[in-house]
């Protein structure tokens, strides 16, 4: 349990490489409850790393993690690679930072109901009934209750993805991690898909999200964090970052991705 | 001690008359079978070629009345998938060889010859195996056809290139290059099928190392040495098949 | 060329004597083979090297070799070893049959393995690391994600395979296995009425592949995503048996 000042995600110093080329060259970031981090950055800066190294999809090469004040254990392992310490830890943190992906990632072997139920069923093994009424009030939320007996690829990009956000918030996640949630969808699904992060940001929810949205990230973010070449370049809120103009690079950056 | 060593020094010894004997029955040497098997690899090869070619000018015909606006043709067409892809290998060559010898026996009759008359075992087998290997190849070249980007093919007819220098320069590089892998599966289906021949008897490498190992009683020796011929062949037939299909995908990227 | 329906009838009543024989290689090796093609595929992707190039080499000596040659090598070859005749499994052993059907899982083991190891690779990476991020890992992520896409992406060629099978049944009446084949063969031989004797068996095989082929469309059916509206409803684990308030 947190205190009400603790951070309920603490990153310390990440560094990643992948062979030679290194992404990630010392990256901290904190998260209070209720923050709604935005990260920018131009392709190939390291935000998709960033994000995925905190709930280990990626494993860093150095630097600490802390999630509600638990700190992920690493070791040496094969090749004097840093690995996870402890597999049951990484199972045990990962529901608590809800993932939701570019590609959606929906079982397409279950139906959408099916997919929302899963996590809290098998992994937290919570009652099924339980978890069958929190995932139908998840799937009212996010619009898509009446599909809740079809199959992911009988849905369109824009109904995956918030079937994918309820899959995650089934979880009940202290943090969620968003991978440029919206990249995949054509124009005219984005919107429906914001509407929802915007929804879960007025609750309250504390959120990471790496996006190309720059209204996401002035209108409903209260930090934004910009990311260049494996740094951050610079951070502070959405007033500092885009009327302020702190960076100049990042001046640049919101003109020729606008 | 002396004894233990005696006793190692004797065990080595009928170990290595043993390893001779084997080199011996599998070499090139008077007691030799090697170069019986080798010659009945390349028979296997050989006939395997043949069953190939029946099979493509079949297959290319079948496929063609696939593809046809006529129903009638369609349907003998997939008749014909269905009924070559769906009965065992064995009973085909049965067919060939018993009706086979009995219609060249009959044949042979009307020309005053007497009794029976049996067809020649590398017929039987390339006709039997090829008309197996019809039907698949069919299924390729069909799948293959339908492969072919229908916009290239517009593009070609919008030039004014009439039909047979479409198919020439156009439709057949296409087709082979999409029928090269599935045709190259065939081959290799083929290959293994042509074990069944040595029913009729043709001297292939299946019949050599069973009558090898009938004669010298080796049955293990004699099985493993033909299946290791085997694994040569389709060894080689898998690396000279990826080149080619390399060297064929050459000009096109992967889509 | 009159239509001797006689001997026709008499031919079928003699092939479908021989029917359960087949049926029962058929079932046989499919069974044991599909069993040893799981453990083959588990070796085959496991991360002991060896255990890997074990499994490998079985797939392509079984896939690399004809079918018959394995069934003789182990049918003509168990018997040439005194050991092997004095060992308790030599009844079993001795038996054509039973020699047939471990030639024939053996074969069909290759086989099955590379086409597990297809759907395993088939299994979208995204739908993996969506059970990762839910804290899915291990045998619970293989069983409740991997393992049911890695089946439904292999299940046509694994159908494929299962028709092969019926059809490699016939190599049996080789090692003298008195099955639909090999009786045909003989009466052929006994008779020289080869049109006659072929359509029929060629009739039986024709019917077990259809059946065959229809009971795995069901199947494939069955385990597909369906549009809910447009399939009848089937009864699912989740059932929404939870009253509307």
């Amino acid at each position: 349990m947190t205190t009400g000042n603790d951070p309920v995600l603490q990153v310390k110093h990440i560094r990643k490489s992948f062979g030679n080329l290194e992404v990630l060259k010392g990256i901290s970031l904190e998260a209070h409850e209720g923050d709604v981090v935005s990260i920018l950055g131009a392709s190939g800066s390291g935000k998709s790393t960033f994000l995925r190294c905190i709930n280990l999809l990626e494993v860093p090469d150095a630097g600490e993690i802390r999630v509600a004040g638990e700190q992920v254990a690493f070791k040496r392992g094969r090749h004097h690679l840093q690995v996870p310490a402890d597999r049951r830890q990484v199972d045990r943190m990962r529901p608590e930072l809800g993932m939701v992906f570019q590609s959606f990632g929906l079982w397409s072997h279950m139906t959408v109901l099916q997919n929302v139920i899963e996590g809290p069923l098998h992994v937290q093994k919570r009652p099924r009934a339980e978890c069958i009424d929190e995932a139908e009030a998840l799937l009212e939320k996010v619009g898509m209750a009446d599909k809740r007996n079809h199959y992911p690829a009988f849905l369109s990009g824009g109904q995956q993805q918030r079937v994918a956000i309820a899959r995650t918030l089934a979880m009940r996640p202290r943090v969620i991690l968003f991978d440029e949630p919206t990249s995949a969808l054509d124009p005219e699904l984005v919107g429906e898909v914001l509407k929802v992060m915007r929804s879960l940001a007025e609750e309250g929810r504390t959120m990471l999200v790496v996006t190309h949205e720059m209204g996401f990230a002035r209108n409903v973010s209260n930090r934004v964090v910009f990311m260049h070449q494996g740094v951050i370049e610079a951070q502070g809120t959405p007033q500092e970052m885009f009327n302020e103009q702190h960076s100049e690079r990042f001046s640049r950056f919101i003109l020729s991705h606008a | 001690m002396a004894a233990r060593a005696a006793a190692w020094a004797g065990r080595s010894l009928t170990r290595l008359e043993v390893g001779l004997q084997v080199i011996d029955l599998i070499g090139f040497g008077a007691k030799g079978w090697g170069g019986v098997l080798l010659l009945a690899a390349l028979m296997t090869v050989l006939v395997t070629l043949a069953a190939m070619a029946v099979g493509a000018v079949l297959g290319a015909l079948v496929a063609a009345a696939k593809l046809h606006p006529n129903a009638l043709l369609r349907v003998l067409g997939e008749g014909y998938t269905t009924v070559f892809r769906g009965i065992p290998e064995l009973l085909v060559i049965y067919l060939f060889f018993y009706g086979g010898s009995a219609l060249v026996s009959s044949v042979g009759g009307l020309f005053g010859a007497e009794g029976f008359i049996s067809m020649p075992a590398f017929l039987v087998g390339a006709l039997a195996v090829g008309v197996v290997s019809g039907a698949y190849q069919a299924e390729v070249y069909r799948g293959a056809f339908q492969a072919v980007s229908r916009s290239e093919l517009e593009a070609a007819k919008a030039i004014g290139m009439p039909l047979m220098l479409r198919f020439r320069r156009i439709i057949a590089p296409q087709i082979l290059r999409f029928a090269l892998p599935g045709i190259g599966g065939v081959w290799q289906i083929s290959l293994k099928d042509s074990a069944l021949i040595s029913v009729t008897g043709l001297v292939e490498l299946m019949r050599a190392s069973r009558v090898a190992a009938a004669s010298t009683g080796q049955f293990v020796l004699f099985f493993m040495t033909g299946c290791a011929l085997y694994l040569v062949l389709t060894g080689i037939s898998n690396l000279v098949l990826s080149r080619a299909e390399l060297r064929v995908g050459r000009t096109f990227r992967r889509s | 060329m009159s239509v001797d329906i006689a001997f026709i009838g008499d031919t079928l009543v003699q092939l479908l004597h021989a029917l359960p024989i087949t049926l029962l290689l058929f079932a046989a090796s499919v069974a044991v083979g599909t069993l040893l093609a799981l453990l083959v595929v588990w070796l085959r992707v496991c991360d002991v090297a060896a255990l890997r190039h074990l499994a490998r080499g079985y797939i392509f000596l079984f896939r690399g070799s004809p079918l018959l040659i394995q069934m003789f090598l182990l049918y003509y070859g168990l018997s040439q070893f005194p050991e092997v005749r004095q060992s308790p499994f030599w009844p079993v052993l001795r038996e054509p049959l039973s020699c047939a059907v471990i030639a024939l899982a053996l074969c069909t083991a290759g086989y099955m393995a590379e086409i597990f190891r297809g759907g395993l690779l088939a299994v979208p990476p995204q739908q993996i690391e969506a059970g990762r991020a839910a804290g899915m890992s291990g045998w619970l992520l293989a069983r409740r994600i991997i393992i049911p896409i890695a089946l439904r992406s292999c299940l046509p060629a694994y159908s494929t395979e299962i028709i092969l099978m019926m059809k490699a049944t016939s190599l049996a009446s080789l090692v003298t296995v008195y099955e639909v084949s090999g009786v045909a063969q003989r009466i052929i031989a006994e008779t020289y009425r080869t049109l006659e004797v072929f359509l029929c068996a060629a009739l039986i095989y024709l019917v077990l592949n259809f059946l065959i082929v229809r009971a795995l469309a069901w199947l494939e059916r069955r385990l597909s995503p369906r549009h809910p509206v447009l399939a009848c409803p089937t009864t699912k684990k989740y059932a929404l048996s939870v009253p509307r308030g």
